[in-house]
């Protein structure tokens, strides 16, 4: 699948920051969308479309952090850049807290937040391919019948054919052939390719 | 290279069969910040690591609460530190403590592993909480 285009998406209710922060990402051929409120983003906002966010901090009605939380709470993965004409410590840790890509204040220089957007996109990336990965393992795992994943689950923490027999109460030869149609399913080359993938879908602590 | 290790105080009062957690403050501090971070005794065992180095050899210990990095070591190269000590302790709370409205570094250092970053002063209450809350 091909991915869309990367559009850095910029949020402040300021005419004259969106315009020069459009001007200025047109001049670096990114390409982006402005929006002078929270709600005007949210309304349209699509998991599906890769970039990242500039967002202004203090904006009339939703904030910008509570913008943030609100994406937070639908799952989004676009990095977040804040920007702010009057950040503070407090709230520049509030934002990284709850994910930020970074904090920057203003006044601030263009290539300062140009290399900041081009990091971001980098990581968006990075963020994407991996739950592409992630949503493939899922699945193959929903192809698995209750008993396969069963087998899954005990070959994963390490026992034995035999073991896993005496657990489930089938025979060896049953164990085995559960496990293969596990390894085919899964695409594994290896005990050690699926205990990778089951790390990769675990939730993290 | 570690510091004095000080007496506990209002720790494991009940029969002592509750583990004495630690808090490890790397750095001298400014007197006016050692004033405030002398008070986390009040809290549990504080001990004093005299530079980034020393306090490593603390954080893997099972009794530790948290790492708080002192604002006169700030010139030294402290994300890097950080990043390190994060790698190495995944979810050891590690509170940096920064001159007020250095939003800048306050913004690194959270990017590098931080858990969060305290001003001193005036703050001495979001210590306390952060310190509270790494304790439980």
């Amino acid at each position: 699948m091909k991915d869309l285009p990367q559009t850095v998406f910029v949020v402040d209710d300021d005419d004259a920051v969106r315009d020069s922060l459009r001007l200025l990402l047109k001049s670096a051929g990114i390409p982006c969308e402005v929006y002078a409120s929270a709600q005007d983003f949210l309304s349209g906002y699509d998991a599906g479309q890769p970039g990242c966010l500039v967002l202004d901090v203090r904006m009339p009605g939703m904030s910008g952090l509570e913008m943030q939380q609100e994406l937070n709470l639908r799952g989004a993965t676009l990095p977040v850049i804040f920007i702010t004409g009057h950040g503070d410590i407090p709230m520049a840790v509030e934002a990284m807290q709850h994910g930020a890509f970074d904090f920057l204040q203003k006044p601030f220089r263009d290539q300062e937040l140009l290399d900041r957007v081009q990091r971001a996109l980098v990581r968006d990336t990075e963020n994407r391919a991996r739950l592409r990965h992630t949503d493939r393992i899922r699945e193959r795992l929903a192809t698995l019948s209750p008993r396969e994943r069963e087998v899954l689950d005990l070959v994963t923490q390490g026992k034995a054919n035999k073991m896993v027999a005496g657990d489930l109460g089938v025979s060896q030869r049953t164990v085995e052939i559960h496990r293969a149609h596990v390894m085919q399913k899964m695409e594994a080359g290896s005990l050690a390719e699926l205990v990778r993938m089951m790390m990769a879908v675990a939730p993290r602590q | 290279m570690v510091g004095s290790v000080n007496n506990v105080h209002g720790a494991a009062k009940d029969g002592g069969t509750q583990r004495v957690r630690t808090i490890i403050v790397a750095g001298q501090s400014s007197q006016r910040t050692r004033e405030v971070l002398k008070t986390l005794h009040g809290f549990t065992h504080v001990i004093w690591p005299t530079s980034l180095e020393a306090a490593l050899e603390h954080t893997g210990s099972a009794d530790a609460a948290c790492l708080v990095i002192a604002d006169d070591l700030r010139e030294e190269p402290i994300d890097e530190f950080l990043q390190e000590a994060r790698e190495l302790h995944r979810n050891l709370p590690i509170f940096v403590i920064t001159d007020p409205d250095d939003v800048a570094e306050a913004v690194s250092a959270m990017r590098h592993g931080a858990t969060a970053v305290i001003e001193i002063p005036p703050s001495y209450a979001a210590l306390r909480e952060e310190v509270a809350r790494a304790m439980q």
